[in-house]
């Protein structure tokens, strides 16, 4: 779906509006969105704030009772599972199912693992494709290489090279590195201006 | 080729095995409870070819085994035998296994995940087992991609193994050590204790399994090092009131350590019970010195293959209750070996 108000770009921010009972649902890109007045929420499009606490703030603001039955109506696209077969079975029915019950979940893992956040191994092959593609391209290579990734992948989408620099910033700030820091930083600046005039 | 339980080593005399596992789900399905029988078909099918050549990786052959065809004997022995678990006991859909010859690798398809990579040692490697598993994980990545998500991690069916989907383990005999009391402090270290046998009292044989409480939040590594860590400390703990013990009464102990070799040897009907823990006193008894086997034989190895649908399946015919303490006497009788 397009943005509502550019018509330019991919709308990535549902919008919910309710006044006096009356529901309306927009559409907006990131920027647009960035552009308009959102009140309180504003705040939460300038820089790299995560989509999802936009969300958890709005259910958040609500009475609890109202809360809960919201939550229950939370289905996965994918797989078809509802909010409250996850809090039934503890168990989650696919991959998108952590993005679609993001916002509910993220403090009980966080409490259950003591952390929201993975370190660790990444997988050195990650394709955005399907895997029958993957497949192909790589029967020819008989073990897993060694190791690196960049070369492995020569067509690198511009999301991900700036999902790359996101992590060596985190790394380089952890490592109090601030002048690899900020070239990351530039880097994903350009890289997202570069996607802006691409579309 | 021998398996790897029946493999000795004594490095550390109280550390029977590592165990390492890597829950894996590939991008393209959605996650086993909720897969169709059809889909479900199809991703094995295509992780089983897929993955034909890793027949001779790093020096393993390996062996498909349809676990969805399996008899319910089959499948009980390969959980005794700790190749499956308790989850996929009873689970009725198209269901593989890729296996070493040693048994020390093996994978298997659409469990409670798409892949579950594990990797047994005996021993104290739970760090060497992680680097196996992680050659496996990467040969495989190297042909599927998996789901994974930057914040999370690798994404799992259960919430408890999301991020590392990793759950290194080990066994420890602890005979000498009072336990209970100890379990709800292992917490606070961030590992979990339980008993291989049953709880408190009831786990026969002693042995505990030591392993990472939490997925998240620390690389693989670590999370491996704290759990053999943590194994290490009890096995010095151990030994310290064994030795204890052996110090102010060595002829009780010989006394019990070879009573529980007599009756091994010679008994005529053992129950899981006796045999366990009489088994328990010889691993003891070994580990100390104070008895001496003619040719190398792996204790654990006799705790494993006493069990029950192990015994079953070596029977020709449906065994009972006491037609099963025969066998396991029987099988006692002639694994164990003499004394030097």
């Amino acid at each position: 779906m397009l943005c509502e108000r550019c018509k330019i770009r991919e709308a990535n921010i549902q919008y919910t509006e309710v006044i006096n009972g009356v529901k309306t649902d927009h559409h907006f890109c990131i920027q647009c969105a960035k552009e308009m007045d959102f009140g309180q929420y504003s705040a939460l499009f300038e820089g790299e704030f995560p989509f999802a606490q936009f969300l958890s703030a709005l259910l958040g603001g609500e009475a609890p009772a109202e809360k809960v039955d919201k939550y229950q109506q939370i289905v996965c696209p994918t797989c078809g599972m509802t909010y409250q077969e996850f809090v039934d079975n503890s168990t989650f029915g696919c991959a998108d199912c952590y993005d679609v019950f993001d916002v509910l979940i993220r403090d009980n893992i966080k409490q259950l693992q003591g952390s929201d956040c993975h370190k660790g191994k990444r997988p050195a092959y990650q394709s955005s494709g399907s895997t029958e593609e993957t497949d192909a391209e790589r029967k020819e290579q008989p073990g897993p290489g060694d190791g690196s990734a960049a070369g492995e992948q020569p067509q690198i989408s511009p999301e991900e090279k700036i999902r790359a620099l996101e992590r060596q910033l985190k790394e380089a700030l952890r490592l109090e590195e601030y002048e690899t820091a900020a070239l990351c930083r530039d880097q994903i600046r350009a890289l997202k201006e570069g996607m802006r005039t691409d579309v | 080729m021998s398996k790897w339980y029946e493999e000795i080593d004594r490095e550390r005399k109280n550390i029977v095995s590592s165990k390492v596992r890597l829950a894996r789900n590939l991008k393209d399905y959605v996650f086993p409870s909720r897969l169709s029988e059809k889909d479900g078909r199809e991703m094995v099918d295509r992780l089983c070819s897929g993955l034909s050549e890793l027949d001779g990786h790093e020096g393993r052959s390996y062996e498909t085994v349809n676990l969805e065809t399996a008899t319910d004997l089959e499948r009980r022995a390969m959980k005794e035998r700790r190749l499956i678990n308790t989850a996929i006991l009873n689970k009725k859909a198209p269901m593989a296994m890729l296996v070493s010859e040693k048994e020390d690798v093996n994978l298997v398809f659409n469990g409670a995940d798409h892949i579950r990579i594990q990797v047994l040692t005996p021993g104290l490697h739970v760090s060497e087992a992680w680097k196996t598993a992680s050659q496996v994980d990467d040969f495989i990545n190297a042909r599927f991609s998996y789901a994974f998500d930057e914040k999370y991690g690798y994404l799992t069916t259960y919430p408890t193994n999301v991020g590392t989907g990793m759950k290194a383990s080990v066994i420890v005999h602890l005979l000498g050590k009072k336990f209970p009391s100890m379990i709800s402090d292992m917490s606070r270290f961030g590992v979990t204790i339980r008993g291989v046998n049953g709880e408190g009292r009831e786990n026969y044989g002693a042995l505990y399994e030591i392993s990472n409480q939490k997925t998240m939040g620390q690389p693989e590594w670590e999370l491996a090092e704290l759990v053999g860590r943590v194994a290490v400390q009890l096995d010095e703990q151990e030994n310290q009131v064994r030795s204890m013990a052996l110090k102010s009464h060595r002829l009780e102990r010989e006394d019990e350590v070879y009573k529980s070799y007599g009756v091994l040897k010679y008994a005529r009907r053992l129950n899981m019970k006796d045999a366990m823990t009489f088994l328990s006193q010889l691993m003891a008894g070994e580990a100390d010195g104070l008895i001496q086997f003619g040719e190398t034989c792996s204790v654990y190895r006799l705790m494993l293959g006493i069990q029950t649908a192990s015994l079953q399946r070596a029977s020709s015919k449906p065994l009972d209750r006491s037609e099963l303490d025969v066998a396991r006497a029987e099988y006692l009788r002639g694994r164990l070996p003499e004394l030097r």
